[in-house]
């Protein structure tokens, strides 16, 4: 594998260092809850309110949760995350409001600066606590609307809301703008391999990430040699090439929809049939479920996350692989955000049968899957480090229950985190790519 | 100490038990049945005609042609020497042996105080009782404890309640014990069986369990006892607690199933079995009660949190600490444990 | 008027009231503040996951059971005793014939009323228990929480108390409660009874446009 340790060494350390580069928002204390109402305003519906009235405050969904399995910390309980929007919902939208108004204080902004740290650094909306609920409460969901309003609070984590400004104002992320795409390119093309960019018509649209463009560059190699190979009509797009949606990480929704609408867009300008999300978690749930509500309208193109798309090529026999062997055995990962929260999971087993390896599941696994505790951003937080850490040891224990001799996965962000775990534990499993997988082993 | 939050000191506590027990030991012993007398002897013609049946010798059964049980017997007459035997030797005697064992349990209190943990506490706590037993426990205590009190009204209550309330409430409260009990009954041994299930095995006999019963479990001087998870004491009253379940439930349930066909005379034994089981069983909860609460620094918090101070393991568990510590640290060494200490107390960020 | 008379007149009629209202009041209430429409093409049916997962969610996950055995144990202990002996005991039904539906319904035999009791009164109290000494459920545990359980607790012991039929004071005490309870219904958590399928409905849906049987 090509991974640059000196460049993931130095993600770590720009991490580090993001909290500076933040700017400030500008929000004076004393409107930070007038701003966050008026977010909460607009996205409570009759799922959120249903939802919250059936609380009976069971505790189960603590056990789902990996956080909480491992630091058997009560303040890490899925439900207790909500009880800033709770509270809100009671005095100002519930049909008992008038009652809750007279026996319950208002939110203050301490309560906001104390919701924090529960809705960011140690949560993945991962969803896992959605499963568990007796009364089907989808915690994840309601944890995102209070990060939003947190978000127009001027309280995004200083770490997370850096790269939110950068890809606000600038739209790249780290710095990775259309020059550094088109580097990326010539490197590849250097190697034998064409690039096809910045065409004007095309039928699928290809999204790749920062995370690939500097670190993971075997998997934009690998993707690249899979559109040639299929001879497809494709493009990369200098104008809208991030998958990454780090509006949809922080909650600040402007941001989340320009960032969304730029690929939109450009998708309808080159009249794309297809937009191929690269392995990242949250870019697929940002374009293919949230995509076409920042739009206003259904989008005129197919998404599919690119575990998807590989899966669907090889399950309808127009992408041929050669088979690895059966002596290695793989686990796979479900990036939480692709399987869970996209409905991806077969596609990515179709892909490893076809490589003939041995596929051996998690005890948890796909829909109840464990979160690598990498996602929703966490991996540009630098306090979140404990809550990652913990997930990753959980993690680990899964993958080590299948005598596996390596983790798949098709997220790059739950592969930086397997990486970082690994690494910090002086564990020798390696952590591989799907899309690398098929790319080595094109027929 | 601090009782379920309430701030109560021992001698609060013991003068609380003492005075809600002597409402049920003062009276019995003294107990008057109040039967008006009638002005004017009238007598029953029939009179030597019951008295020659009832005083009939051998079978006391005659023919008739109604199906039943003991249908053939017109008068009971060991029903009126139970009643005698019920009225006059055991809620007597009942009574003063509760106030007796009361009266020790508190007595040893003043005398050996509280059993302090040897050095104090250290400040770091190891996992005693998972969730589900300490929900099981505290399920059995509260079922029994309502068993008790509504068991005791049934048996004292004629002549502790009664003078105190009046005929009519008190035939209001006795229905509603009478209720109570026999619908609490079976819970209580559901709660046996699950505590038999899950606590057997760490109460069966081993080693050390006779020099721990030799050595008074340390409780009176300083000897050092070992033991594991439970010690001689414990397992004493598990096994008490079994028997004396086996024998009230037992008992219980031919009481509360009365037409499954028994005779009176097992119906007077199932009364006999349970009342004496149940007597020796609220005794003997005094003792549990004392040394789990105030008897003992420490051994509350096992029973409310599940934790134990590692000082208090050591001292009266030392074989089970050591086997705690010991697991402790092969499982640390398998896995670099992550650091989440602050995980969930970080400063906020704001802009 | 004496309490026996208030109990069984205008307290009556008061909470029933007050109990239908405000059920229909709360949700309504909800149910009127919509939903977003979601212009993302779905990967399969809404509604058709909405109505699944209701029956679904009776049946936790492999995944979780032995982190979850007890609560869920009792959980239906008690909900299955009390919903049986709600509505399936004589005196309840005579209750009802009487004073709700004019029409009765089969009864379980005496044996099986006291049965059922005695599981609702396990599952209950093993759960009102592990509320308070589950680290989890003690922290976010508030008052409401134990208000609610502990007065359906003392509704059932009441009930039970009176079971003999021999005092009216009895009698009363457990109908004044259950009315106290028909209040307090409207304005607590139990209204998890009438919004369940709702919020079970709606995560089944979210999920179920996803392609995700949860």
């Amino acid at each position: 594998m090509a991974i640059d340790m000196n460049v993931f060494r130095g993600f770590a350390e720009q991490i580090k260092m993001l909290p500076q580069m933040a700017r400030p928002t500008d929000c004076p204390d004393n409107e930070r809850v007038k701003h966050a109402k008026a977010i909460f305003s607009t996205k409570i519906d009759a799922s959120n309110a249903t939802q919250l009235e059936s609380c009976v405050h069971c505790g189960l969904c603590a056990e789902a949760c990996q956080f909480y399995i491992q630091t058997e910390d009560p303040e890490l309980t899925p439900i207790h995350k909500l009880d800033l929007l709770k509270r809100y919902y009671r005095r100002e939208k519930a049909p008992l409001r008038w009652l809750h108004r007279l026996i319950e204080p208002d939110i203050t902004e301490a309560d906001l600066e104390a919701t924090q740290h529960l809705v960011y650094e140690s949560c993945t909306e991962c969803g896992r606590c959605g499963l568990v609920c007796p009364m089907g409460i989808d915690i994840a969901a309601m944890v995102h609307v209070t990060r939003e309003g947190l978000a127009h609070a001027g309280l995004i984590p200083a770490g997370l809301r850096a790269v939110e400004q950068e890809q606000g104002s600038r739209g790249t992320v780290f710095g990775v703008g259309p020059d550094q795409l088109r580097q990326a390119a010539d490197e590849l093309r250097a190697k034998g391999h064409e690039v096809p960019i910045d065409k004007d018509k095309a039928d699928v649209l290809v999204l790749t990430s920062t995370i690939d463009v500097l670190l993971f560059k075997d998997a934009l190699e690998a993707t690249v040699k899979v559109m040639n190979h299929l001879g497809l009509d494709w493009t990369i797009h200098s104008c809208a090439f991030e998958g990454a949606n780090f509006g949809l990480l922080s909650g600040y929704s402007e941001v989340q929809k320009s960032a969304s609408e730029r690929i939109t867009s450009q998708a309808i300008a080159l009249g794309a049939r297809m937009v191929i999300v690269p392995e990242c978690g949250h870019a697929y749930p940002a374009l293919r479920w949230a995509g076409a509500n920042a739009h206003g309208a259904p989008l005129p193109f197919e998404v599919m996350a690119l575990s998807e798309f590989l899966g669907r090529e090889v399950m309808a026999g127009r992408l041929q692989l050669n088979p690895i062997g059966a002596d290695k055995h793989v686990t796979y990962h479900d990036p939480c955000k692709i399987g869970r929260h996209g409905g991806v999971f077969d596609e990515p087993r179709a892909v490893l049968q076809a490589l003939g390896v041995d596929m051996r599941e998690m005890p948890s696994n796909r829909t109840a899957n464990f979160c690598c505790g990498g996602g929703a951003g966490l991996f540009v937080m630098e306090k979140a480090e404990p809550m990652r850490n913990a997930a990753f040891d959980l993690k680990r224990q899964q993958v080590e229950a299948t005598g596996a001799g390596s983790v798949v996965t098709a997220c790059g962000s739950c592969r930086i985190n397997l990486m970082a775990g690994a690494g910090r534990t002086q564990w020798s499993t390696p952590i591989e790519s799907l899309v690398e997988l098929v790319g080595a082993n094109l027929k | 100490m601090s009782l379920f939050g309430l701030r109560v000191s021992g001698w609060q506590l013991s003068t609380l038990f003492l005075a809600g027990l002597l409402l049920f030991i003062a009276f019995p012993a003294t107990a008057q049945d109040k039967v008006p007398a009638s002005p004017i002897m009238v007598p029953n013609p029939a009179t030597d005609l019951w008295r020659a049946v009832r005083q009939r010798e051998g079978a006391a059964s005659g023919q008739t042609q109604v199906r039943g049980i003991e249908t053939g017997v017109l008068i009971e007459q060991r029903g009126e020497a139970f009643r005698e035997y019920r009225r006059r030797d055991f809620i007597g005697n009942a009574g003063i042996f509760i106030g007796v064992i009361a009266g020790l349990v508190l007595l040893f209190y003043i005398l050996r105080g509280r059993i302090n943990i040897p050095g104090g506490r250290s400040g770091r706590r190891i996992k005693r009782f998972a969730d589900f037993e300490r929900t099981l426990h505290w399920f059995t205590a509260i079922v029994f404890i309502f068993l008790a009190l509504t068991g005791l009204t049934l048996l004292f209550g004629r002549f502790v309640v009664l003078p105190v309330f009046g005929a009519e409430a008190f035939g209001v409260i006795a229905s509603a014990c009478k209720e109570g009990h026999n619908l609490f009954g079976p819970l209580f041994i559901v709660a046996v069986v699950l505590l038999f299930i899950r606590f057997a095995w760490r109460n069966l006999p081993s080693r050390g369990d006779l020099t721990w019963l030799v050595k008074g479990g340390g409780i009176i001087g300083k000897a050092h006892v070992t033991a594991g998870f439970f010690n001689a004491g414990e397992k004493i009253w598990f096994w008490s607690v079994m028997v004396l379940g086996l024998a009230v439930s037992i008992s219980g349930l031919v009481l509360i199933f009365p037409t499954l066909g028994q005779p009176r005379d097992i119906m007077q034994l199932a009364l006999f079995v349970h009342g004496i089981a149940a007597v020796l069983f609220i005794a003997g909860s005094f003792g549990h009660i004392y040394i789990g609460t105030i008897g003992t620094e420490g051994s509350l918090e096992s029973m409310t949190t599940g934790y134990v101070d590692e000082n208090w393991a050591e001292a009266h568990h030392d074989r089970w600490h050591a086997e705690t510590v010991a697991q402790a640290a092969r499982g640390a060494d398998r896995h670099a444990s992550a650091d989440t200490t602050g995980a969930v107390h970080a400063t906020t960020d704001k802009a | 008027m004496s309490f026996t008379a208030f109990v069984d007149g205008p307290f009556w009629y008061f909470s029933a009231t007050v109990f239908v209202i405000g059920v229909l009041w709360r949700l309504v209430g909800m149910l009127n503040m919509g939903s977003k429409t979601d212009f993302s093409t779905p990967r399969s049916s809404g509604s058709a996951a909405a109505l699944s997962i209701n029956i679904t969610r009776f049946f936790p996950r492999a995944d979780f059971w032995s982190r979850i055995r007890l609560q869920v144990v009792a959980g239906y202990l008690f909900h299955v005793g009390l919903f049986a002996l709600l509505f399936f005991a004589a005196p309840h039904i005579e209750f009802y014939r009487e004073y709700v539906t004019g029409f009765g319904w089969v009864a379980l035999p005496e044996w099986a009323f006291i049965l059922v009791s005695e599981i609702a009164f396990l599952g209950l109290m093993l759960l009102i228990l592990h509320r308070m000494l589950n680290p989890v459920t003690r922290a976010i545990s508030d008052r409401g929480d134990y208000i609610g359980s502990i007065l359906i607790f003392l509704v059932m012991l009441t009930g039970c108390l009176a079971l003999a039929r021999s005092h009216e004071v009895l009698r009363v005490t457990h109908f004044f409660l259950a009315e106290l309870l028909l209040v307090y219904f409207p304005f607590s958590a139990l209204i998890h009874t009438f919004t369940f399928p709702f919020s079970r409905g709606f995560m089944g849906a979210h999920y179920g446009r996803r392609g995700v049987k949860v």
